[in-house]
């Protein structure tokens, strides 16, 4: 099956989030390998995923799990060569699986090349690539990121004796782009990959690139005109490949960065994440038409990534105080579970392993409008060791059987990069691939099967969405449309069973089909259309009309 | 044959969309679609600042007022906050839902009671309160006030207590507390109150009380559902609010209306609850959440002339009514005092009592038609605060309460004389 062309292919992608590290391990040496994934990618096109993203495998001192790059253009030696990459990107595309890879340009490693230089001394000719000051008192009031564990933004540096700018963590300088120079090496490595036939980056850390004194040093008009000559090269040598934007901002703010078109062609929508969680637990669709109601229109060509949960913390940035209070009681009572403004679990122990709800959240990933994402383990409902520090609990190695180290590698266990969860509930003997691909009913083939079914509709991933308004605010209900194909989609958000209501005057004489089972249903009339919905239960309905 | 149910299909309807909910809050009424919409901001506000996460809903009962109030509460708050998108705006997590219900018989306070009890019921409401648009300067922190003690505490009947002119809410001070204080043991000192709160425990029993079709339910059940609440091992608090204005001249009941609803419930409590209060000695004083009741004394014009003389006509006037409902003492005691000049005149609190005591018994029996008989306190009531108000035209708000403490305490201390008129056996002059 070769790649499809279609400029627009991000639009009906589904995406599964992956790092090579935790997928399988063909070499025995405890750590997850490009062979090892290659091997694994009959699973992933059965799956139905169209595209994969990884995170980032270059050569690293790992300190923040392979974000704090050291050499951009090669793969970490535990992960294979540049050309297992090259073996692993062919046999994707093989099975019309897009590639999508980690661009992080907002910062290096401290052990990068260009950062040793840079603080060799103060007349390095790459002293300029990096942010550096006499004092630690410039772009005073800029917030601090990670806040367990740094305390300013500005790092001593013992060697050239100034302190430099980070936004993320002191062992990860920001890049100054400033300097053309930044601009064009960085570009250097965008063009790296692309010539291997990489279909996208995701880019880190967006809204951080350029400093200016008196603002909050994010979302500056600077970055965008970045971003724009990125783009404007990309279109013009590598038309079809795409811009994916990490920023962690309110969509306002982050509406920005598609511009005219001419910037992402897609990004995080964050704020609609901790959004669908809250309005389960409260039982209340507010917090989802709330933030939705507030997400402005984007450019044609654009589109929205969503995610249920990602390699890191639930992030929490993009919520009030109280509504962050509610989700830290609800899902985070145990502190250990906690990490800078977010809440390091899966998405299995957060749903406390309830398949009802698992399954509801994933059929609000899939009937929203945007790009969904999976998180690798989440389809079979892997759990999480919230004891591990940082956010490796959720990097835990892939579990693909029952076997020893859940399969991922034959390596003494020990040696495991990380270890496997092995609890009764959510350990590897009792979630694992193998034995849910032996069973129909089991929460993988459930995810095939919707992810199948969100596939074969282009309405889902570029249909427009108009909110019904029932009287039960317990259930969600959205007409998704685009020419004259229609889907409904009703969501019982709560634990107990419910009656609702619909107004569809408007469809009068449409047929709903259960999309699923395909079965017909009453015909829509002039009364309001009677559901009734068991606990977290929910519907898509195709509408047609004869 | 079982009555046809007082919920209409309609609000059943909307309270089947509302669910479960942990808060409910009623408004009973009756007056223009601004002051309800003015009500509801303010609750939607407390809401928002006090109870960010709890389940809740506002039911509106429509008294008919002038315009549609159904147009003001209907639907729930689903759509997009108002303000910049790019700033997190405080609101609570959960829809807040407004529910509006419309009399199906003949609106009255007791079928809007009684329709919020129902509402409460069946949403399994944990705490409720009850406001009125007419209080017009009810705050989101009145409503939290009044929510709280029942929603954290499990107190079951929050009773407000505000701060209150010198001179204002006089038939509380001198009849109403001192009486329901030594009758049923605890001193709650607004047991007619526009606004109070309470559990769904306790709204759940006064809803299955059979008594709705009572009269005396029907224009002050609030004062029947702080008798239930007092005169059972219900946990009762009061709550502070603050200052509560004096409703406009002419807005309000007169006397004579203002003392049969009040007076003629509170006898007609002291009958259906006599089980629970004869033999109970003395008072306790409940918990209260904030100040206690609080007094004021900005200088106001008052025509104490005219009360005089309408305390003297009105017991001429009466004289034959009075003759068949007080003792022979406190008829003799009466016409002694309506004698004397306006000067000397002079209401003592044994006397206050007792004529009250004679009222409620006579109530009891019957001795006569039992609206009659209530309107004829008036007059009497007319003089004792003629001669409060004389008495302590230049007393301090402490002064006045050190007074009002002490007819607590003469009320308390003539208990016995009230049960033995009370036990006695009577025969109905005709």
């Amino acid at each position: 099956m070769a790649l499809q062309e279609d400029s627009l292919w991000y639009k009906d992608a589904v995406i599964y989030q992956l790092h090579v590290r935790a997928f399988c391990d063909s070499n025995a040496d405890g750590i997850g390998d490009f062979t090892g994934l290659t091997q694994r990618l009959d699973y992933l096109q059965e799956l139905g995923v169209t595209a994969l993203w990884l995170l980032p495998f270059h050569p690293s001192p790992l300190r923040d799990d392979g974000y704090d790059i050291a050499d951009y253009t090669a793969v970490h030696p535990s992960y294979g060569s540049l050309e297992d990459f090259k073996t692993f990107l062919t046999a994707a595309h093989n099975r019309g699986i897009r590639v999508i890879i980690e661009m992080v340009l907002n910062h290096t490693s401290d052990q990068h090349p260009w950062f040793q230089e840079a603080r060799s001394s103060r007349d390095n000719p790459k002293r300029n690539w990096y942010v550096w000051s006499d004092t630690d008192t410039r772009y005073a009031g800029v917030r601090i990121i990670f806040i367990d564990t740094e305390m300013s933004n500005w790092a001593w540096d013992p060697v050239s004796k100034s302190y430099y700018w980070h936004r993320f963590f002191s062992h990860q300088p920001d890049l100054n782009f400033d300097n053309p120079e930044v601009f064009e090496a960085v570009w250097e490595v965008m063009k790296f990959w692309l010539n291997l036939g990489v279909d996208g980056f995701r880019l880190d850390a967006v809204p951080y690139l350029v400093e200016r004194e008196g603002t909050s040093c994010e979302n500056l008009p600077e970055t965008h005109a970045i971003m724009r000559e990125i783009r404007k090269r990309l279109d013009q040598s590598y038309p079809g490949k795409m811009l994916l934007a990490e920023a962690n901002q309110w969509p306002a703010d982050v509406r920005a960065y598609f511009g005219q078109g001419d910037e992402f062609h897609a990004a995080f929508h964050f704020p609609l994440m901790p959004r669908m969680f809250m309005a389960v637990k409260l039982e209340d669709r507010k917090p989802i038409i709330e933030i939705l109601n507030q997400t402005p229109a984007i450019p044609e060509t654009c589109q929205w990534c969503i995610f249920l949960r990602n390699h890191d913390e639930l992030t929490l940035e993009m919520v009030t105080d109280v509504e962050r209070d509610y989700m830290y009681d609800e899902y985070a009572v145990d502190k250990t579970m906690r990490i800078n403004l977010g809440i390091r679990r899966r998405l299995a122990p957060m749903m406390e392993n309830d398949r009802r709800r698992i399954e509801l959240l994933n059929g609000l990933l899939m009937s929203m409008p945007g790009t969904p994402i999976i998180y690798y383990g989440d389809e079979i409902g892997m759990g999480d060791n919230i004891y591990l520090g940082d956010r490796n609990g959720v990097r835990t190695p892939m579990q693909w059987n029952g076997g020893t180290n859940a399969g991922f590698s034959f390596a003494d266990p020990e040696r495991l990069y990380a270890p496997v969860i092995s609890n009764a509930v959510y350990g590897y003997q009792a979630v694992n691939v193998d034995s849910q691909k032996r069973f129909s009913h089991s929460l993988l083939s459930w995810m095939k099967s919707i992810i199948r079914v969100r596939n074969a509709f282009r309405v889902f991933s570029r249909g427009s969405m108009e909110f019904l308004h029932p009287s039960n605010h317990r259930v969600l209900a959205y007409i998704r449309q685009i020419g004259e194909e229609r889907v409904l989609v009703v969501n019982n958000l709560s634990n107990s069973a419910q009656a609702v209501e619909l107004d569809v005057q408007r469809y009068k004489g449409y047929i709903p089909i259960e999309m699923f089972g395909r079965n017909i249903f009453p015909k829509f009339g002039e009364l309001p259309y009677l559901l009734t919905l068991g606990p977290y239960q929910f519907y898509w309905f195709r509408l047609r009309r004869f | 044959m079982a009555e046809d149910t007082f919920l209409s299909d309609d609000l059943l309807r909307q309270l089947m969309s509302v669910g479960e909910v942990d808060l409910l809050v009623g408004i009973t009424s009756h007056s223009s679609a601004q002051a309800i919409r003015q009500a509801m901001q303010v609750i939607e506000q407390s809401f928002q600042q006090n109870f960010v996460r709890q389940r809740v809903v506002i039911v509106n009962i429509d008294g008919g007022g002038p315009k549609d109030e159904a147009e003001v509460s209907a639907g729930n708050s689903d759509g997009q906050p108002e303000g910049n998108p790019h700033v997190p705006i405080l609101t609570s997590l959960r829809t807040v839902h407004h529910v509006t219900a419309r009399f199906s018989g003949t609106p009255s306070q007791g079928t809007a009671l009684r329709t919020v009890l129902a509402a409460s019921d069946l949403l399994q409401a944990r705490a409720c309160a009850i406001v009125s648009p007419t209080t017009s300067n009810l705050t989101p922190q009145w409503i939290a006030n009044l929510l709280r003690p029942a929603y954290r505490d499990n107190f079951d009947f929050v009773a407000p207590l505000y701060t209150r002119h010198k001179y204002q809410g006089l038939l509380a001070r001198i009849l109403l507390y001192p009486m329901s204080r030594a009758v049923f043991g605890k001193r709650i000192r607004e047991l007619f109150a526009d606004e109070w709160g309470f559990s769904g425990r306790l709204g759940t029993h006064c809803l299955n009380q059979n008594v709705w079709h009572e009269a005396a339910i029907h224009s002050r059940p609030e004062a029947w559902m702080a008798v239930s609440a007092i005169s059972s091992d219900y946990r009762c608090c009061q709550a502070f609010l603050g200052p509560k204005p004096q409703p406009p001249t002419g807005s309000g009941p007169d006397i004579v209306e203002a003392i049969r609803q009040t007076v003629g419930t509170f006898f007609w409590c002291l009958e259906t609850r006599a089980g629970s209060w004869l033999e109970r000695e003395g008072s306790e004083p409940v918990p209260t959440f904030g100040p206690e009741h609080e007094l004021t004394s900005e200088p106001v014009e008052l025509n104490l002339q005219r009360m005089f003389e309408l305390f003297c006509s009105g017991v001429k006037e009466l004289e034959p009514i009075l003759s068949t409902v007080l003792e022979r003492e406190t008829h003799a005691e009466i016409m002694d005092i309506v004698a004397v000049d306006a000067k000397t005149f002079r209401f003592g609190a044994d006397l206050w009592v007792r004529t009250l005591y004679d009222f409620a018994s006579s109530y009891h029996h019957q001795v006569m038609n039992r609206d009659h008989l209530v309107q004829a306190l008036v007059p009497l009531y007319r003089g004792k605060i003629y001669s409060f108000l004389q008495e302590h035209a230049n007393s301090s708000p402490e002064e006045m309460e050190e007074a009002n403490e002490r007819l607590c305490l003469e009320f308390e201390r003539q208990k016995l004389y009230l049960r033995e008129r009370w036990t006695k056996r009577v025969e109905v002059k005709v």
